[in-house]
């Protein structure tokens, strides 16, 4: 269906007259066929054009209005149209795709795109579904896969205003994880949302023995109850989650060096650093006031008859092997979301910090071991990330998901960074997530920060990224041929889905009289 | 109400049968302690035997055992364990409870793909008691996963929950490679939850359940427990209070020698150095070795010679672990310190993924392998037909492999 001809413009900034009765949308996708193969364009801005000078517009548009005037000049549908601007993004020869370095013909037509135009996009190793292709605001039969090994060692970030389907799309690239052995995912949830405590959720995966959900309160059966033991806490994990000072800091790392694993209970004790018991040569007793006051706080304990009393997910006597746990659950490529909706900020990036702390160390050991290629991708999905990648925070000092953002990709280690703000991180770090998956952004200062740092060219898609309707996303990659747009499914819809194929297994309760 | 709980007696585990009989003189010891603390009835959580078919000599034992029990009107209620568990359903258990010697409280009916399931209430006391059975590799979480819990958990009354699983909340760091289930996959409300499976000893009281108990081995099952348990235990229950009962049948005497910078003479002479001047009656001597050796080869340590003079000493047993001991020679080759059963964990998650078969996961190929390896270690009966073996072992085969 052809649905405009080329008549001006330049490369990059295709002008397109629109046929009178067809509709062409910001962000559809057409195509022109040439000799040399099919080139794929899509809309970045759309204008109005007309043979009518601007004066004589006005004053027709002014008779239409005051004095009711049906008049016309000349034939409407030949004097006044629609002009799109549009984009080269792909030239598809013999079903591949390639950068198109020409421009079409002179009043070449570009029609609609066809689902056969498409068929070069077919699914990668380790394929990971992300949505369907979207022509403006229709949804294609398309379905955009990524590498997902690559695409989450790589980092990914996913931008997009409050309300614009984050949640959404985190559920789903979840729910399409859960069953594939090329990657393990940590979640913090800080909503609990993903389990699906009472709603629809991951538990209701076929594979939900690949999910392993952690939570402190009410726990569901099969989930496991959130505790750690405080030896497992290193003064390190601290960093970028609580503020504290630099002398703060050498005392918790006098009393690691000297208590070793029970240094939290020896600061708290107020146990001396050395025989003579004089803390003062080594720092001033507010300091080590003020680092107990924070750690009782952070860690939510009681100091009683001079003993430790543990409160909340933090103990003395459980928990032993839970940091292991997560470890070994991320290794064997499984989910792990941890309930962190009863947790201030700051103990949420302390759990968050120890499970990524002993990841990370893990496969650094099995990189130089030369075990790296057989272990799964590790991401560790992180809500309101300028609360640990901000440029304030950084400014204090790298933490655990600074270093994985910088460094991560050579040990199969990726953040999946959620964020309204992407101003506030850091253009390095920013450009260093190679998979942005934007949703609708109204702030401008948030998309031109988006857009700086896109794996593509995206300087002409300020508006395509502003007009970005709830469900729509644009796929930004260096793992994509170019930007794609897709559309997200609503996740009880893919739930729903996948329970029609779902094949009933004959359960063995062999023993059970 | 007074009840003892017992678990993993593991009758017939160890391959020596000097040791073997220990397991065997272990449970002897601890029913005449229930006896003689005039128990109302006795649990075994699981694991009572080491393999579903135990050898003639060790079951001879353990039934004149619980007919002296039965005799005195004391039930002896279990749960099968990971080791005494057959998926054929052809276990030693069956025959000692069809002979009335015992009570398998894991029973039940399926509902809707569900399982019911039902208690069994002890006469003389009215407890009502039920559970669940263990499985090689954590199996049985599938179970727990489709367990209707609602109607136990609503049952009026003083009620035990049997179980022979590791609880991950429980976990202690050693235990930490071990396949465990959340303490949320148990039924809620009972009063008493008797454990078995890890061999450590732990009670406590769990909010929201009750008291989650462990005994612990009732005799040490291979090196590691000789050295670090010692000995084992079995709990005594009398209303609130709760008490552990060791069971001792041998001393035991660990020695553990780190051989960083030394050759075999100075190992020899260490161990020597340590047994000088003592008398070892009726104990059991673990002597382990590990590092790496400055010269010579592991052949070079005179351990003869230190046995010959332990059991002069009058030792019941003495046994060398030297699994973790290299020389400079071979300090290349890979050694994973462990017992029989660590190695071969390892060397099946190793391997695991290597053949792709439609439905199966690596958990589920952990299980199978696992019950393959249970299944085919079976070792032929006393008075069996090899053409009865083989098609017992056929038949549990089958059934593991879906044929």
């Amino acid at each position: 269906m052809v649905k405009g001809r080329v008549l001006s413009g330049e490369y990059g900034g295709i002008l397109v007259r629109q046929k009178s009765d067809e509709k062409i949308e910001l962000g559809e996708l057409l195509i022109s066929d040439t000799p040399d193969g099919k080139i794929l364009l899509q809309v970045f801005d759309l204008i109005y054009g007309s043979q009518i000078s601007q004066l004589n517009l006005e004053l027709i548009s002014g008779m239409k209005l005051e004095e009711d005037s049906d008049m016309e000049m000349m034939d409407a549908n030949l004097r006044n149209y629609n002009l799109a601007r549009m984009k080269s993004l792909a030239l598809v020869k013999n079903g591949n795709a390639g950068l198109c370095k020409s421009l079409p013909s002179f009043f070449s037509e570009v029609r609609e795109v066809r689902k056969e135009d498409l068929k070069f996009l077919t699914a990668p190793k380790n394929p990971l579904f992300l949505g369907n292709l979207r022509s403006g605001t229709k949804v294609m039969d398309v379905d955009i896969f990524l590498d997902g090994e690559k695409v989450f060692a790589h980092h990914i970030l996913v931008p997009g205003t409050t309300g614009r389907g984050k949640s959404v799309l985190i559920s789903n690239l979840l729910w399409n994880s859960i069953d594939k052995d090329y990657c393990g995912l940590l979640v913090l949830d800080p909503h609990d949302e993903y389990y699906g405590r009472n709603k629809v959720g991951l538990k209701d995966h076929a594979k939900k023995e690949n999910l392993a959900y952690y939570t402190p309160r009410e726990v569901p059966a099969g989930a496991k109850t959130l505790k750690i033991n405080l030896e497992v806490i290193k003064p390190q994990h601290f960093n970028g989650v609580a503020d504290f000072s630099d002398p703060q800091k050498q005392a918790m790392l006098l009393y690691y060096k000297k208590y070793g694993k029970e240094w939290i209970e020896a600061i708290v004790l107020e146990k001396p650093l050395s025989e003579d018991n004089d803390k003062q040569k080594f720092f001033r007793e507010e300091t080590l006031a003020v680092v107990k006051r924070q750690l009782l706080y952070l860690l939510d304990m009681d100091f009683a008859n001079n003993q430790l009393h543990c409160n909340g997910v933090f103990c003395l006597n459980a928990g032993n092997t839970t940091i292991h746990d997560i470890c070994s659950e991320l290794e064997n490529g499984k989910i792990v979301v941890v309930d962190t909706s009863s947790f201030s900020g700051a103990v949420e990036l302390l759990v968050g910090s120890l499970v990524t702390t002993e990841v990370f160390n893990k496969y650094k050991y099995y990189k130089t071991k030369g075990e790296l290629a057989s272990k799964p991708v590790v991401s560790i999905v992180l809500e309101e990330a300028p609360r640990v990648l901000g440029k304030d925070v950084l400014e204090n000092g790298p933490n655990i998901f600074s270093t994985i953002a910088r460094e991560g990709r050579k040990f199969k280690v990726g953040l999946t960074a959620i964020t309204q703000l992407p101003s506030l991180i850091p253009r390095q770090i920013l450009a260093n997530m190679n998979t942005k998956i934007i949703l609708g952004i109204e702030m401008k200062p948030e998309r031109q920060a988006i857009i700086d740092s896109a794996s593509q060219d995206l300087s002409d898609d300020d508006r395509n990224i502003a007009s970005l309707d709830v469900g729509e996303a644009l796929i930004t990659s260096n793992f994509s041929r170019f930007a794609m747009p897709i559309s997200i499914p609503f996740f009880e819809d893919v739930v729903r889905e996948s329970k029609k194929g779902e094949e009933s297994v004959k359960k063995d309760f062999s023993g059970i009289q | 109400m007074k009840f003892a709980h017992l678990a993993d007696c593991h009758i017939g585990s160890w391959r020596d049968p000097k040791l073997r009989d220990a397991s065997t003189l272990a449970f002897g010891k601890a029913i005449d302690k229930c006896v003689e603390e005039n128990v109302d009835f006795i649990l075994v959580a699981g694991d009572l035997f080491n393999t579903s078919l135990p050898s003639i000599d060790g079951l001879k034992i353990v039934v004149s055992k619980l007919k002296e029990v039965k005799d005195k009107e004391i039930g002896v209620y279990i749960v099968a364990g990971s080791h005494d568990f057959s998926p054929s359903g052809k276990t030693m258990l069956d025959v000692l409870e069809n002979a009335g010697l015992i009570v398998n409280v894991a029973k039940g009916e399926v509902v809707e793909d569900k399982i019911k399931l039902n208690f069994s209430v002890d006469a003389k006391t009215g407890v009502k008691i039920t559970g669940m059975l263990g499985k090689k590799g954590g199996l049985e979480k599938g179970y727990y996963e489709n367990l209707m819990t609602e109607d136990i958990e609503q049952e009026e009354g003083y009620k035990i929950f049997m179980f022979h699983s590791l609880i991950t909340e429980l976990k202690p760091k050693s235990l930490e490679k071990v396949d465990s289930h959340p303490i949320s996959l148990l039924p809620k409300k009972f009063n008493y939850y008797a454990g078995g499976h890890p061999h450590f000893v732990h009670n406590e009281v769990q909010e929201g359940y009750g008291r989650i108990t462990y005994p612990g081995p009732l005799f040490p099952n291979n090196f590691k427990e000789l050295e670090e348990l010692g000995n084992g235990g079995f709990y005594i229950v009398e209303d609130e209070k709760i008490e552990w009962h060791p069971i001792q049948i041998y001393n035991t005497f660990p020695i553990n020698i780190r051989v960083e910078h030394k050759v075999p003479e100075q190992i020899r002479d260490e161990i020597l150095a340590q047994i000088n001047n003592k008398e070892f009656n009726n104990t059991i001597v673990t002597i382990r070795v590990s590092g790496v050796l400055e010269s010579g080869k592991i052949s070079d340590i005179n351990f003869k010679e230190i046995f010959n003079q332990i059991y002069d000493k009058s030792a019941y047993f003495v046994m060398k672990n030297t699994n973790a001991l290299t020389t400079k020679e071979f300090e290349e080759i890979k050694v994973d310190a462990g017992s029989v059963k660590e190695v071969e964990e390892n060397l099946i998650k190793e391997h695991l993924g290597q053949v792709k078969v439609e439905g199966m996961d690596n958990a589920r190929e952990e299980g199978l392998i696992k019950d393959l390896m249970h299944s085919l270690s079976t070792e032929k009966k006393e008075g069996e037909r090899v053409v009865d073996f083989e098609k017992r072992v056929k038949s549990e085969i089958s059934k593991l492999v879906n044929l």
